[in-house]
Parts: structure tokens; sequence; C-alpha cells
């Protein structure tokens, strides 16, 4: 449904060239969720900006079944624009503070129809009853809910315009550990019913795992591992997804953190290191490392992993 | 775990409706006085701004030695009615406020938004022009339309106008490069909202708290710009009365009637502190996050 | 002990009501012991954390009662200047959650660093400098003689922690109080942190109040965990009675809650509804309204009862 082809994205500015997303490819198939996962600063959100073309990628292609969302016609990229919704991170700065709910809901449907009033206000209310809110509140403002309320008013409005495709960047990140799960399921409950098709970034592990079913592990603009969530996670072939893994403190006393798997920080995108961007914090860094850029190997059926370590084995 | 404490005695005042708790009823007494005076015109004055009598000049306020309460804050050199005069002065600085604000926030407003929203050339045009603005004095700036033009009400008012259509601008322009990477807006372009339901559902209702405070603000800047212009001889010519003229005429005396010059300062400064107040306050209840607090 | 707080109190007045951020706080951390106050926001925390320091809201928050004894010296009962010259940075130290405003953007690090130790008459000239260069040193910042004259932005994020760190336990406090220490940070840096303050408690002995939301990072830290909910503590168990055999139906909620790596339980048992508001909460126990075992007695406040073992938990399902 969704495919991202070699894209790239540099940032032009007074110091130099920022590379913030260097070729990245993937697929997500209708009714699929991708999880992209990395640290701040990899190019996850520059990634999920171009497919909302909010960002214009620098080179590469993203289709949407087949189509090049870049040189679509206008007809073409109006459908776009609704089939594909967003929810954001912070469900504080997502709303305007200045409408009522049930204006912000309408704000995607009336981009693209003209219903009557009745049938709106019927829109509006069953949107607000899918997330679980009654239709009274589309005559409040957003700051008389509270944050997971709010996240569920974000999904709604982004369901209005009934889309098939939804980014999610950090959906739960801005909540509380108790409403997390709520937010989750109905995210989940939503798929299931409407056989939508999710891209999600997120930075928690835990969350992707559970939520996603293939994932693309981002490091500095370039994609280290991707492929099906289950052995990606179980059987981490790339040592940055190795250390990420290794580096999530878990609810469970016994469990003991690895510090060693990577050491210091991510690099700025403005100076990547030479090779692969992750040999300066790699255990296991090599002579090769610093001097190219590993290409992508598959591993398993789907699942692939962009090290050395691997050219090295299995050649 | 702890036992249920009473809850002590609140803070806030019960008995006024929310969202008037706490409002600056002084600030709003001394900008209602100065508004009735503006629209009243001259039926409602004390006497005549204008009646000169020699023979009652230099007359102190009320309570000093020799004062009287005919003229409660005393005449100047021509025996005219301070309070009077005061209280007509009102009416210019209502005038040259009203215009020059509704005038140089909608200007700066609608080019702040431009610069601000498309970015690119339109920005680099529109701060270029800004700068070049900023970069004239405003007093040169209104020596020269004086000049060119004739010195009363309306050069007052343009040159107002020219100087602070650029102040609003380039704070506009800020704040609405920031509001346009908030979520709200990034959805409304995913979403496939036109550019121009974006600016006006979006950005403008989120700025307007910044034009009421800019304009708050520049209420007090006004009435200090149009008195300097009148004390320099630029701005409002006699027989009209503006406070500014006022200080002007009252400068000779500075030493001997102190009076004349202090009582339309005054004026100026409760003018320009209560309308800031206000402004203050009327952000507070304008915004509906701080409402709820 | 180190710290002992009994029952304390602290509220905010706010316009539109009494908010009652901590509402009866009981706990206690012995010296070179961590205990993990976790909470989602809101549930008075960080509250606490800034009562111990009497760092309050100017105007709005008030310690209404309890006492907080810091070696057995009661702080309630200090006046102001005395809290800015024994206590705050000196025996108790504080580290917030984001290191980019913690730090003045202005000053070198050096001269951030020397601040408490000069302020404390701790140390001065090239005692001070050498004092400052061991303190970067005991936080891993690589060659801190170079380093002393540059400024916050030219670290990356998890040094700046590091610097944040160092400022607070230059002192040598006895006390630190972590506000989500790692929550701004990326789970590599994260978990260089982690391994920093534990090692910065075993040089120093140090106790630790780590206030978080985070349950695998207060698993990872913590030697006893206080759960807190609607401005009280719910639970409070040593951290694997917390994690193995929770007791209160909050904590048990929570921790069924989070997504765990490795399980494959496709949805979540979440927790319905939302916290009750801390301007006028309910008589009795505030989990009541959303918790699966609630029955007629939960309208009452419920009693803290002792599970043996520094167990012990507020709930009426336990008293039976």
């Amino acid at each position: 449904m969704l495919e991202a082809d070699a894209i790239t994205k540099h940032y032009r500015t007074s110091r130099g060239t920022v590379r913030a997303v260097e070729g990245v490819s993937f697929s997500l198939p209708k009714r699929g969720t991708l999880a992209l996962v990395g640290e701040s600063g990899c190019g996850k959100t520059t990634i999920a900006k171009m497919v909302l073309l909010l960002e214009r990628p620098s080179g590469g292609a993203i289709r949407f079944e087949g189509q090049d969302i870049a040189t679509m016609p206008r007809l073409a990229l109006k459908a776009y624009r609704r089939r594909v919704q967003a929810v954001f991170q912070d469900p504080y700065a997502s709303l305007n503070p200045r409408l009522r709910v049930g204006r912000i809901i309408a704000e995607p449907i009336l981009a693209h129809e003209r219903p009557g009033r009745a049938a709106l206000d019927k829109r509006i209310a069953e949107v607000l009853d899918i997330v679980g809110l009654p239709a009274a509140a589309a005559r409040l403002y957003p700051h008389e809910f509270s944050g997971g309320q709010r996240q569920r008013i974000a999904i709604a409005r982004a369901l209005a315009p009934r889309p098939e495709l939804m980014v999610l960047d950090e959906p739960v990140s801005a909540l509380d550990v108790s409403i997390r799960a709520q937010v989750l399921n109905l995210l989940q409950d939503i798929q299931d019913e409407y056989g939508l098709t999710y891209l999600i970034i997120a930075h928690d592990l835990a969350l992707v795992q559970h939520f996603s079913s293939s994932v693309a592990v981002i490091y500095l603009g370039r994609v280290a591992e991707a492929g099906p969530t289950g052995p990606v996670f179980a059987d981490p072939r790339h040592p940055y997804t190795q250390a990420l893994l290794a580096a999530v403190p878990l609810p469970d006393p016994d469990h003991v953190l690895s510090e060693a798997a990577a050491a210091g920080e991510i690099a700025s995108a403005l100076h990547p290191p030479s090779g692969c961007a992750f040999h300066p914090r790699c255990p296991h860094a090599f002579a090769a490392c610093p001097a190219s850029v590993p290409p992508p190997h598959a591993v398993a059926d789907g699942h692939i992993a962009a090290c050395h370590l691997l050219q090295e084995t299995h050649a | 775990m702890a036992l249920s404490i009473p809850v002590s005695e609140p803070i806030a005042r019960r008995r006024l409706p929310a969202w008037l708790r706490g409002a600056p009823w002084l600030a709003f007494l001394v900008l209602t006085i100065v508004l009735v005076c503006a629209v009243g015109g001259e039926d409602i004055l004390p006497d005549d701004p204008n009646g000169l009598n020699l023979a009652d000049a230099f007359r102190p306020p009320f309570w000093a030695a020799k004062g009287s309460a005919a003229h409660l804050l005393g005449t100047d050199n021509m025996g005219r009615d301070i309070l009077s005069r005061i209280l007509a002065g009102s009416q210019i600085s209502a005038i040259v406020c009203a215009y020059a604000i509704l005038f140089s926030g909608c200007i700066g407003a609608l080019a702040g938004m431009a610069a601000g929203y498309f970015g690119g050339i339109v920005d680099a045009v529109l701060m270029r022009l800004i700068e070049i603005q900023q970069s004239i004095p405003s007093i040169a700036l209104a020596l020269i339309l004086a000049a060119a033009m004739e010195p009363g009400l309306t050069t007052v008012i343009v040159v107002i106008v020219l100087t602070y259509w650029a102040w609003y601008a380039r704070i506009i322009r800020g704040e609405v490069m920031t509001l346009k990477g908030r979520d709200y807006v990034n959805f409304a372009r995913v979403a496939g909202v036109g550019t121009p339901t974006i600016l006006v559902r979006h950005l403008l209702p989120n700025i307007f708290n910044t034009l009421i405070i800019l304009a708050t603000l520049q209420v007090g800047q006004v009435i200090l710009f149009e008195a300097s212009l009148s004390f320099l001889g630029l701005g409002i010519q006699q027989p009209d009365i503006s406070w500014g003229l006022m200080l002007a005429d009252a400068r000779q005396y500075i030493t001997s009637a102190w009076w004349l010059i202090t009582m339309p300062g005054i004026a100026i400064m409760l003018t320009c502190r209560s309308a800031n107040i206000l402004g203050d306050w009327l952000r507070d209840r304008l915004d509906p996050r701080l409402r709820q607090l | 002990m180190l710290l002992q707080v009994e029952q304390l109190r602290t509220y905010l007045h706010l316009r539109r009501g009494v908010l009652r951020a901590v509402d009866g706080v009981s706990l206690h951390v012995a010296e070179a012991e961590t205990l993990g106050l976790v909470g989602e926001s809101g549930s008075g925390k960080t509250m606490t954390g800034l009562s111990l320091l009497r760092l309050l809201p100017r105007g709005a928050g008030r310690i209404e009662g309890g006492s907080i004894r810091l070696d057995g010296q009661d702080l309630t009962a200090l006046t102001e200047a005395d809290m800015a010259r024994d206590i705050r940075g000196r025996r108790i130290a504080m580290i917030m959650q984001d290191p980019m405003t913690s730090l003045n953007p202005v000053f070198s690090i050096g001269d951030q660093v020397a601040a408490p130790l000069r302020y404390h008459d701790i140390a001065s000239g090239a005692v001070l400098r050498s004092q400052v260069i061991d303190v970067l040193k005991r936080v891993r910042i690589p060659s801190p003689e170079q380093r002393l004259g540059d400024y916050p932005h030219q670290f990356s994020g998890g040094q700046r922690q590091r610097i944040v760190a160092a400022m607070a336990i230059g002192c040598t406090p006895r006390l630190l109080i972590a506000d989500e220490p790692t929550t701004a940070l990326d789970v590599t840096i994260q978990v260089q942190i982690i391994s920093l303050l534990k090692r910065i408690q075993q040089d120093a002995g140090l106790g630790i109040v780590l206030i978080t939301h985070d349950l695998g990072v207060a698993a990872s830290l913590c030697h006893r965990i206080a759960v807190m909910y609607a401005g009280q503590i719910v639970e409070t168990a040593p951290v694997r009675a917390i994690y193995k055999a929770p007791a209160h139906p909050y904590t048990q909620a929570l921790l069924a809650a989070i997504p765990r790596l490795h399980a494959t339980e496709r949805r979540l048992t979440a927790i319905p509804g939302q916290p009750p508001s801390l301007i006028d909460p309910p008589e009795g126990c505030r989990f009541a309204a959303r918790c699966p075992h609630r029955m007629d007695r939960c309208a009452e406040p419920p009693p803290v009862v002792d599970l043996g073992n520094g167990h012990s938990a507020a709930c009426w399902k336990l008293a039976a």
C-alpha cells in the first residue's frame, strides 16, 4: 500500500548539510503496522513528515498504491490527503485551543466534502462514539479534557474523513502509564474494525513489539535493521538493535541492564561518521566499518540488517 | 491511609462571576472616564477649556493656598481651567489611539502573517521593508511628513501608523512561525485544508492574544508619541487641545507653576498604565487555556 | 534513619480551590538506599520531592502538616535562611528532568559545577578547581581539565545530565532527589545515567529518592518502591515484592497496563477512567472508582495494612 524507495532528505543550513534521511526504503502492506524506531534525531519523524507531504524528499520516491505521491495528479493528491491521516504526539499541541471539539473533528471532513449540518453532526457523534467519548463532547473546548481524552479527540479527528492509512507519531508517549493502555487498545480495535494501515513512529521498544507487526530500526537516517517484529526482537542481528534492546529497563528487578552495548551518544546528522554511522559506538567495529556503508543483508525471510559483520560471516 | 482533612478556606472570592474575578477595576474606571470625555464632548466639561480669563491665571489646585473649588486642578497661564483642558484633551488622545492602533495593527498583522506563514521571498521582501522602516528615526519621519503634509491630527496618525506597523509585523511574524509548526496546523495541512482556512481559523484566533497585548501596550506609546509630536509642534495645533501640547505650553512655567506640567503628565501616566493593566487582564481572560485557572 | 517523613501534607492554594497535592505521605530512606517514588503525573510525587527541599511554588504551595526529618532534624521547623544555607544543595541535592533547562547557557560548566561549592564555602581557589575536576571525573566527563571553560551547548544531552549530576554531588550531600532524571534521554543514554547514579551511590553512600513514572527505570535502580496515587502512597515494599507480589489493586493494574518486551499478549489490561481531582478528592479510597475489587467499605479511608518484610498497602481488601 505504502512504499518508500531510497528516500533521502537533506537540509541545507548555514553550518552545512544536515543528512536527516539517507536512502530509507520500506514497504507497508494494507492492514499492516510498520513501526519506525530509533533515538531522537535519527530521522524517523522526518520520514513521517515526508509521507504526510509536510516535507518534500530530496531524493527517492514514496509510492501510495504504486503512485509516486510527489507527482500525483491533482485529483489523486486530494484523495491521498483524505485517505492518509495523522495522530501526533502531544495532545496539548495538536488540538487548536480556540476551536470547539466538534469544529476540530469537522475540519478534515469539510476539507473534502460538504455534508449537510445534520449529516455532519451525525458523523462527529459517530467518531466520538468510536473513541469512547459522549456526543456532548463536541460542544466543549480541548482544555476541558484530560490528556488521554484529548488524544481520543485527536484520533476521532483523524478517523473522521474515513482514512485508510494513519501515521501515528508517538501517539501515547505524552500520556500517563494507566491511560496509555486505553489508547493503545483503542487504536488496535479501530484497526481491526476498519482495516486501517498504521505507520507508527515510536521510541518505546516494548510498545512497538506489542503494537506493530513489522519494524524498521533507524540510525542516523539509515535503516539498520528491518523485518517482522517477532524475529527482529527475538534475534536482533544488527549491533545497534542489540544495544537498543539491551538498554530497555524492564519492570523486573532481576533483569540486569547492559551498559556496554552502545558506548557514547548518537552523532550529529550534520557530520555523520564515515561508513557505518554506528561504528564509533559499536562494540564489534572493525576495519571495514568506517570504510564503507554496509549494504542491507537478508538474514531471513523479510528480515534485513545492514552490518559488515553479517557480510563477513556469510562471505 | 490519610484521614480526610477539612478543606481550608478558599482564597478566591465567591460572589463575582468567575470571569470577573480579579478584574482591574481602577484601570477600567480610568479608561472609562477617558472614553466618556472623548465621546461626551464639551457639554460635560466643568468649564470652557478655551475660556480665557487672564485675571484668574496661575491659580493653583484647590488644596494649595489660593486654590479655588471652581478650578479643581488650577488654571494655566491664560487662566484656562486645567481639569477641563485635560478632559477635553482626552478626545484627541482617544481619536489618535483608535485610528493609529486600528491601521497599524491591521497592516502589521497582515504583513506579519504573510511573512511568517509563506516564508521565502514574501518573508524576505517584507523583512527588508520592516528593516528599512525601523532604521528611520520616527521623529525624522514626522519632520518630513509634517513638511510635506500639514501638521495636525492626520499627520500624527499617519506618522504613528508608519512607525508602528513594522513593530506589529515583526512580532506577529515570529508568532506565526511558531504556530505554523504546531501540530494542529500540521494536521490541517495533512488533511488537505486550504491555506485561507488555515490562516483564518488556526492562526488568526491564536495571534489575537498577541494583538490585544500589542494594542494595549501601544495605547500608552501612542499617547506619548502624540504628546511628543505636539510638544515639538509637529502634531496637534492650537486651538485644539492635546496633552502633549499642554506639556509644551507649560514648559516655561515649570519652576513657577508646577501644576501646569504635572497635571497633564499625571493624566498621561494614568491612562498609559491603565491601558497596560487592562491589556494584561484581557489576555488572561481571552485565552481559553487560562480561563480555568 | 537518613530521611523520615511522617504524614506530610502539602497543599496548593489555587484560584479554583485548594489542591491537596500531597495528602498524608509517610516514607523513609536509609543511607545508601534508593527509594523509588512511582506514580502518574499529578499523583503528587514531584510535589513530595519539592516539599523535602521546601521549594514549593511561591505563594500557592504550603506544607500544611507532618514532619520531614533529615538525620533526626525536622526541616519543617527551619527558617528559610537555614534551608538555603544548610540543607539545599548542601545536604539534600536535586537532579531534574531536563538537563538543558537545569544548566544556565551563559556560564561555563566549570563555573556552574563550582557554584554550589563556592556558595557553601567548601572550597576556593586552586582547591576548588581540583575539586570541580574531581567531581566531573566521577561523573565520567572525559578530560574535564580541558572542558571546564566549555558551555552547556557544547555537550551532548547525556553529558549535560552528567554535569547536572556533578553539580548535585559536588557538596557531598546526604540525600539526592532525582526527579525523572532519565525521561528526556534516549534509551541507550538512559542506561548510562542509571549506572552512573548507581555508582555515585556506591561511592558516597548517599540516599536517593528517585521520582519516576517508568516502572522499568524504577526496577533497575531502586531498593524499595513507594507507589503514589492521587496524593497518597498506596503501597510501599522492597523492589522485588512490588513487581513479584503487588498487593494494592492500583499497583497490580499499573503493572498489567504496561507493554512488556518479549511478552506476547495482544491486548493490554487498561485501567478504566482517570485519577480523581485533588481539589475535591473522594472521602474514602481514591482508587475505588477505577478499582475492580471495589466494595462498600471503600467509601471510608482504607487502613494501611502491614504485610510483613517492610511491605505495606492501604486497601480494605487486605484488611479483611
